[in-house]
């Protein structure tokens, strides 16, 4: 369903639009509707809207000409004016900004450095550094993401240092990228890993070094995005918290189900891929949470404590 | 009768072919949509309430005047984005973000950033899987009022708010919006609370029936202190308390290159001979911080000050004891 929107916002959406449309193409709703980011039943109404505009002495000849067919629209005439992309307003400078800190591009990259020549300056690229934070950007981030993605839309295969938290070791893996999933702020990488010979989920923060092989590869025609394992799937421990204890959620926590017992104790069920994982996870608590079971996590749980107090003493 | 949208992009199209600056009564006896027998004061005050969106939407109208009239045209210099030389990597890159952030809930610009995308890439469409997995019910109410905030943060108008703390207390506010951030899939906004006389960090998830000042909407309710930087209130954990302490951790060699990105621009790193890091970091809460590092570990150290390698021993010793 089409949303209300302000005629000044509508506005600027049709105005966005002009410079998709060139004489001679023909060009599916679904491209333009991606262009300007709204349905197809809105990007139909707006060149629809469209058609009625134009300039005086509003003959056919300075009109918007175009006809939509299905799901195809054709333009029989450029625009009678702003043909050009416009430059980014201050609220499309922001949002670009924003998306691309998230993606780890730091505000002195060289992308966000271009992308200032074609901003508007209606905000300065100070006072967007000072007041809108989207993400940390720390150093290399953004080439990692970039590599990533040019080599998902190359198909190329990459040989990737990968650093497991659990081991904290690092090891050396084939990968056919298939797609960039952020969580949280978090960006992970799902791809088949022909190391392991299965798909696996990969943190971009965690990747120490990326190659690119020159060998290329065909992707499924579906890729799972989820990056969380399915819970129902994993085993589960048995988890109590003591007074004081950060309870966990689901956010950190994937698939984790939480009680109160009457005394306030509380008990959580918590699905765990690795033994690693639940056991740094656990001993982060520092003794206000306890394995009730399985009886490998709790040794787990044991073994990795007693390892870190040896280094400290 | 044309559409208010209509009469704007009729207004837009005029300027921009115009070869001259045209007058408002140009603009009005031109048939872009402004009513036959509409009043003089109605008209004018349509008229500049067009410009107004038309300027919001990227255009830049140059006035011009002899003294008695004021003419209006495009500067075209100032309203046309010149091409941009965007390597095969970046363009991948804008796509793919662009792609996850639309699926997204809690980002605050999605129709800003799919405008900006469709001015930059021809082929926004096409381009790399990529989405986000949005799971959480805390992350996906936010995108709106973290808007509405960026927004007035921007404009420097005062917001109130509904505000429930961790306790589940809930009061009403009245900030001055200095900044937001985004942190774990939350967004924040810092700013001064004005009972409080304060600057106060609150999370985006927290704030219900956000309220922006409507009065003088162009005129900015506030001034921002100078130097503010939003950077300085995104906090790491265990930075949340009254009195902090600096701390020092060691990263071992094999995991030095971890160190800037846990860091977070916080503190300061130094690199030792033996290819080790020693990270210098503020912390208000020892028994976090200690918790935190082994959380981020294996190969993360305490160093100093002996309180905190006390507390991160005694933590052990306690894990042990409890599953011994």
């Amino acid at each position: 369903m089409a949303r209300h929107l302000d005629s000044a916002t509508r506005a600027r959406r049709l105005l966005a639009l002009l410079p998709h449309l060139h004489k001679g193409d023909s060009i599916p709703l679904a491209e333009l509707a991606h262009a300007v980011g709204c349905s197809v039943e809105e990007v139909a109404a707006d060149l629809t809207t469209l058609t009625m505009c134009g300039i005086p002495p509003f003959t056919p000849f300075e009109m918007v000409d175009l006809d939509i067919d299905g799901d195809v629209v054709s333009v029989y005439m450029d625009p009678p004016g702003l043909e050009r992309p416009l430059k980014l307003t201050g609220a499309e400078a922001r949002a670009l900004n924003a998306a691309l800190e998230v993606a780890g591009y730091a505000s002195d990259s060289p992308l966000r450095e271009k992308l200032r020549t074609v901003s508007s300056g209606a905000v300065s690229p100070e006072d967007l550094e000072h007041t809108v934070r989207a993400g940390a950007a720390p150093g290399g981030a953004a080439e990692t993401y970039a590599k990533l993605a040019s080599a998902i839309e190359e198909r190329e295969m990459l040989r990737v240092a990968y650093y497991t938290g659990s081991t904290g070791r690092i090891s050396e893996r084939i990968l056919h990228p298939w797609a960039l999933v952020q969580r949280m702020g978090i960006w992970y990488l799902v791809a088949w890993c022909e190391t392991a010979g299965q798909e696996r989920v990969f943190r971009l923060d965690r990747m120490r070094a990326i190659e690119h092989t020159g060998v290329f590869f065909e992707p499924p025609a579906e890729v799972a995005t989820a990056v969380t394992p399915d819970a129902g799937t994993l085993q589960t421990a048995r988890i109590r918290f003591r007074d004081g204890a950060l309870l966990p959620d689901a956010r950190h926590w994937p698939g984790v189900t939480l009680q109160t017992a009457p005394d306030g104790v509380s008990v959580a069920d918590v699905p765990f891929q690795s033994l690693g994982w639940i056991a740094r996870r656990v001993v982060a608590y520092l003794g206000l949470a306890e394995v009730d079971s399985p009886s490998e996590v709790r040794e787990a749980v044991r073994d990795l404590a007693s390892s870190l107090l040896r280094q400290i003493k | 009768m044309s559409s208010d949208a209509e009469r704007l992009v009729n207004l837009a199209l005029y300027l921009a072919s115009s070869p001259r600056a045209v007058t408002a009564e140009e603009c009005r006896a031109a048939g872009l949509g402004y009513a036959d027998g509409q009043s003089d004061v109605a008209f004018i005050r349509m008229f500049e309430r067009d410009k107004d969106a038309l300027r919001a939407a990227g255009l830049v109208i140059e006035v011009t005047s002899d003294g008695s009239t004021e003419a209006y045209c495009l500067d075209a210099d100032a309203t046309y984005a010149r091409p941009i030389d965007l390597s095969a990597d970046e363009l991948s890159a804008m796509r793919a973000v662009a792609a996850a952030m639309a699926d997204d809930p809690a980002f605050p610009f999605h129709s800003d950033l799919a405008l900006a995308l469709g001015k930059l890439v021809s082929d926004v469409h096409q381009g790399p899987m990529a989405t986000t997995q949005a799971d959480d019910d805390t992350s996906a109410g936010q995108g709106l009022n973290a808007r509405a905030l960026a927004e007035a943060v921007q404009m420097r108008k005062t917001v109130t708010f509904n505000y429930t703390n961790a306790a589940g207390n809930e009061r009403r506010r009245t900030v001055d919006p200095y900044g937001v951030f985004f942190r774990e899939g939350v967004w924040y906004v810092a700013g001064r609370d004005c009972e409080a006389d304060a600057i106060r960090t609150y999370a985006v998830s927290r704030i219900a029936d956000l309220d922006v000042n409507p009065r003088s909407p162009r005129t900015p309710d506030f001034e921002r202190p100078d130097g503010f930087d939003v950077r300085e209130h995104e906090r790491l954990p265990f930075q949340f308390g009254a009195t902090a302490v600096d701390v020092r951790i060691r990263f071992e060699p094999d995991i030095a290159w971890r160190a800037e990105s846990l860091a977070r621009g916080r503190g300061s790193i130094d690199r030792l001979s033996d290819g080790s890091i020693v990270w210098t970091v503020a912390a208000a809460n020892i028994t976090r911080l200690a918790s935190w590092i082994v959380d981020e570990g294996p190969g993360l150290h305490a160093v100093e000050p002996e309180g905190l390698v006390a507390a991160l021993s005694a933590g052990l010793r306690s894990v042990i004891e409890a599953h011994g």
